[in-house]
């Protein structure tokens, strides 16, 4: 018999609690009342952490990116994978869903919602996920996972994020799931759904390469040790117990998957090609840019301490510690009985590759923590039931869980003020290269303005800026049909009604402005704003309005004033 | 064996066929609503897709549907309209206590009649005595320009520039640039005069925003800032000195330091 579950049945039958089944514990594996309620909770928690308010942060400009780029799939059907830039199709694909249940089919009727709800639904799933490692991680460990999972800054900020972080995260996780509950049951359903959540992952960001080598690394090292211990031959033995259909199984369904993806369903073959390109091009930015390039310890730095000017304390050094001594446990096999070890191992050699690899990595952003984070997260509840059964006395055991809950209420806090009041806030660490809440008073003083032309929407937009940082404007002005973007001033076309630009334009924009009014015929411009305007945090915008549309507005503004009065 | 490994291999078969079947109706679904042909009659909007390596994005062209008309009564027709190009995730600027820009020119700076610019052509030393690119005398020469060859790029972490100004002077005001190709901001910029060259004798600080010393010149309360064409204006207080240093730590986009030009506005001391 399986000494790891004959152990598990032993500590079922001890507990002699009422218990509920779930249908993925195939080995008959019970749950007591106050597991599913801690589960339900954490659940609950995840999505009230994460789906209230999703248009309340303004749209970051790679969100905005990707929502223009959806508008072209949503309006026609057309979407080309670029092996340069913006990443996998799946997050544009599975927008395709949300939108359609909200009956969208332009791009003016997507919300902020419809949008940020595809990495809200994959940022619960990773949470759910986990129930499928329930008997190899063991059901206390996987419940703290769970509620860490649920409750983490970083987790929640991104899972409100319309990027493809979440989603990669979250297939990476479904393959390991899946992969592990295949190796418990042989059954090829699970090989399947492994080279499935595979091709998504593929389909989905080119830094899966990191996770997937990270994965197979951690297999191997993982096996070999599994050998050491059971004798010579294991390694071999073990990988020859995989059966050449599943294997193949496995291989097809992620090729089809993936291609599907890539070759935008069939239409465009060439995608395929540029899936496997694509890496040149994201090897030489690891390399080259300097841009966001960090040093090694940026994450660690980020998650274990971080504060910025007047601004809280931010931390997630209870995941990062619990993991430590989660490592630990995985690596001596002492604290926790009723666990697989050879699973525990394999996460632990995955996230400590997955750390080591994104450290050395100079391009770095925030969101790409995500990955080893949620692995720090699996090893963090194994570190805190470790240390809560290694505590000598009811007194220690009675301390540190107390200890526990109050760090994780702390994170609790962290996750909503992150994600609620420091959402667009730089003293917020997850916040990076982030709009200022003033794109809101760019549109509406556009929308002011629209109301009292005689174009309506229709007027003309000039928005100039040069290195083409003017987003996420595009998103913000998704209604104005006549919205041009320059990155410089363009001395031909004449003027229009609004003018949006950098401040480094303004002395080319008024020598083509006083050209095109002729003296006697001026209609002179105005400014937008009454007050400075920033784009990000110190990227100034500066806006012109016709003198007559400026008047119009504040005309159409001041019957409505003393009517109040 | 034999026959559940075939079973497994049908069931394998069998899913991958019903994939692709899945796959063939959307891509039928996907063809009949083809987007419109680029260029076709009646179509006012045209899509081009650029096959230029870095930006194979939409590089679409839509000229406005009606003619608009101004108040002048003039008549904007067949405008074309460049749609916007996307880019990467641009450049991070978490700097902790960093003064909001003005949004406007500075406000004049007032001195005593007389003063004028003592650093101009005075000689400058550094801790970096072989610049990576330019030279130190590009410090003092006037040129306030932030195009290459104006500058001077010196090492990196903690590196200092001393000017001479070859007598003692009443100095109200220091001025300068570091490098404001881009809103990147200094760390750790200290401004310190001094009457003799080791910066030992009348030392003052005029400048500070070493927020946690790491430069190990004691922690200064004043606030980091974006570079700018206006440059830094340090209002000085009339302190009597010879030598003008000035210290800084890299910045958001690198470890190195950069200096376009300083100015020192001051009058012989009395």
């Amino acid at each position: 018999m399986n000494p790891v579950r004959h152990s598990e049945d032993k500590e079922i039958a001890i507990s002699k609690e009422k218990s509920c089944q779930h249908p993925y514990m195939s080995n008959g594996m019970k749950w007591s009342k106050k597991c599913c309620l801690l589960l339900l909770a954490a659940t609950i928690a995840a999505i009230a952490l994460r789906l209230p308010l999703l248009g309340q942060r303004p749209m970051h400009g790679d969100e905005a990116v990707h929502a223009i780029k959806f508008g072209d799939l949503l309006e026609k059907s057309f979407y080309r994978y670029n092996p340069n830039e913006y990443h996998g199709p799946t997050l544009n694909y599975l927008t395709l869903i949300p939108a359609w249940l909200s009956s969208a089919g332009k791009l003016t009727e997507v919300s902020e919602f419809t949008l940020r709800i595809v990495p809200v639904f994959f940022g619960v799933c990773l949470v759910l996920l986990l129930l499928l490692l329930a008997d190899g991680l063991g059901r206390t460990v996987a419940v703290c996972a769970t509620v860490l999972t649920a409750i983490s800054p970083a987790m929640v900020f991104y899972s409100r994020y319309y990027i493809q972080e979440m989603l990669l995260v979250c297939f990476t996780f479904g393959a390991i799931t899946s992969g592990y509950r295949y190796t418990q049951s042989k059954n090829i359903t699970w090989a399947l759904l492994t080279g499935v959540f595979l091709g998504l992952a593929h389909a989905t960001k080119e830094t899966f390469i990191i996770a997937f080598d990270s994965m197979l690394l951690a297999l191997v090292l993982t096996l070999l040790l599994k050998s050491r211990r059971d004798g010579s031959g294991g390694f071999i033995k073990t990988v020859r117990a995989v059966k050449p259909s599943h294997f193949s199984a496995v291989v097809a369904a992620a090729i089809i998957v993936s291609a599907l993806f890539y070759s935008s369903f069939l239409t465009n073959p060439n995608g395929i090609w540029d899936s496997v390109r694509t890496y040149a091009t994201y090897f030489d930015r690891a390399r080259q840019n300097q841009l966001h390039e960090h040093p090694w310890h940026y994450y660690l730095k980020m998650l274990i301490y971080s504060r910025y000017g007047s601004g809280p304390v931010w931390s997630e050094a209870l995941i990062v510690f619990l993991a430590v001594a989660g490592f630990i446990v995985a690596m001596t096999r002492k604290g926790l009985s009723g666990v697989n070890f050879h699973l525990l191992r394999f996460i632990a050699f995955y996230t400590l590759i997955m750390t080591v690899l994104y450290s050395v990595i100079r391009y770095k952003t925030p969101w790409c923590l995500l990955g080893f984070l949620h692995g720090m997260i699996l090893l963090a509840g194994v570190g805190a039931v470790a240390l809560i059964k290694l505590s000598p006395n009811v007194l220690a055991r009675t301390f540190i869980s107390l200890l526990l809950v109050a760090s994780g209420v702390h994170l609790t806090w962290q996750a909503y003020s992150g994600s609620y009041k420091f959402y667009a806030d730089t003293r917020n660490p997850y916040v990076y290269a982030h709009p200022t809440t003033d794109v809101f008073t760019i549109a509406r003083r556009v929308e002011e303005i629209a109301q009292v032309d005689p174009n309506g929407r229709e007027m003309i937009i000039h928005v100039i800026c040069p290195g083409k940082d003017y987003w996420p404007l595009p998103w913000y002005l998704r209604s104005f049909p006549n919205v041009g973007y320059w990155t410089e001033v363009d001395n031909v076309k004449p003027p229009a009604v609004v003018i949006i630009a950098s401040p480094a334009v303004q002395p080319a924009l008024m020598k083509k402005l006083n050209e095109f009014s002729p003296p006697g015929k001026r209609n002179p411009y105005v400014a937008l704003f009454d007050r400075y305007i920033e784009l990000r945090p110190q990227i100034e915008l500066r806006g012109y309005v016709l003198w007559d549309r400026f008047q119009r507005q504040i005309q159409s503004v001041q019957p409505q004033t003393t009517g109040e009065k | 064996m034999m026959k559940k490994g075939f079973n497994s291999i049908v069931k394998v078969c069998v899913l991958v066929l019903f994939a692709m079947s899945l796959c063939l109706v959307y891509s039928c679904k996907e063809s009949s609503q083809e987007p419109a042909s680029p260029n076709s009659p009646g179509q006012q909007t045209t899509d081009n897709i650029k096959s230029d390596a870095n930006d194979t994005e939409k590089t679409t062209v839509e000229t406005s549907k009606e003619p608009t008309t101004d108040s002048a009564g003039w008549v904007a027709i067949d405008i074309k309209l460049p749609k916007p190009m996307f880019v990467g995730t641009p450049q991070d600027t978490k700097v902790p206590n960093l003064e909001k820009p003005l949004g406007r020119k500075r406000d004049p700076f007032y001195a005593p009649v007389g003063a004028k610019n003592v650093a101009f052509e005075k000689p400058v030393t550094s801790t970096d005595d072989l610049p990576i690119i330019g030279e130190l005398e590009m410090l003092t020469d006037g040129d306030k320009e932030a195009a290459d060859g104006s500058y001077v790029e010196l090492g990196p972490f903690k590196q200092s520039v001393t000017i001479d100004l070859e007598a003692e002077y009443n100095i109200y005001a220091i001025l300068f640039w570091h490098y404001h190709k881009q809103a990147i901001v200094y760390y750790d910029v200290v401004v310190q005069v001094a009457s003799d060259p080791d910066f030992i004798t009348n030392v003052t600080t005029v400048f500070n925003n070493d927020i946690d010393n790491s430069a190990g010149l004691g922690v200064g309360k004043d606030m980091h800032y974006s570079e700018t064409a206006e440059g830094k204006l340090i209002d000085a207080k009339g302190a009597r000195a010879r030598y003008v240093r000035l210290y800084s730590k890299g910045n958001t986009s690198n470890d190195l330091n950069h200096y376009i030009e300083v100015e020192v506005f001051g009058k012989p001391a009395i």
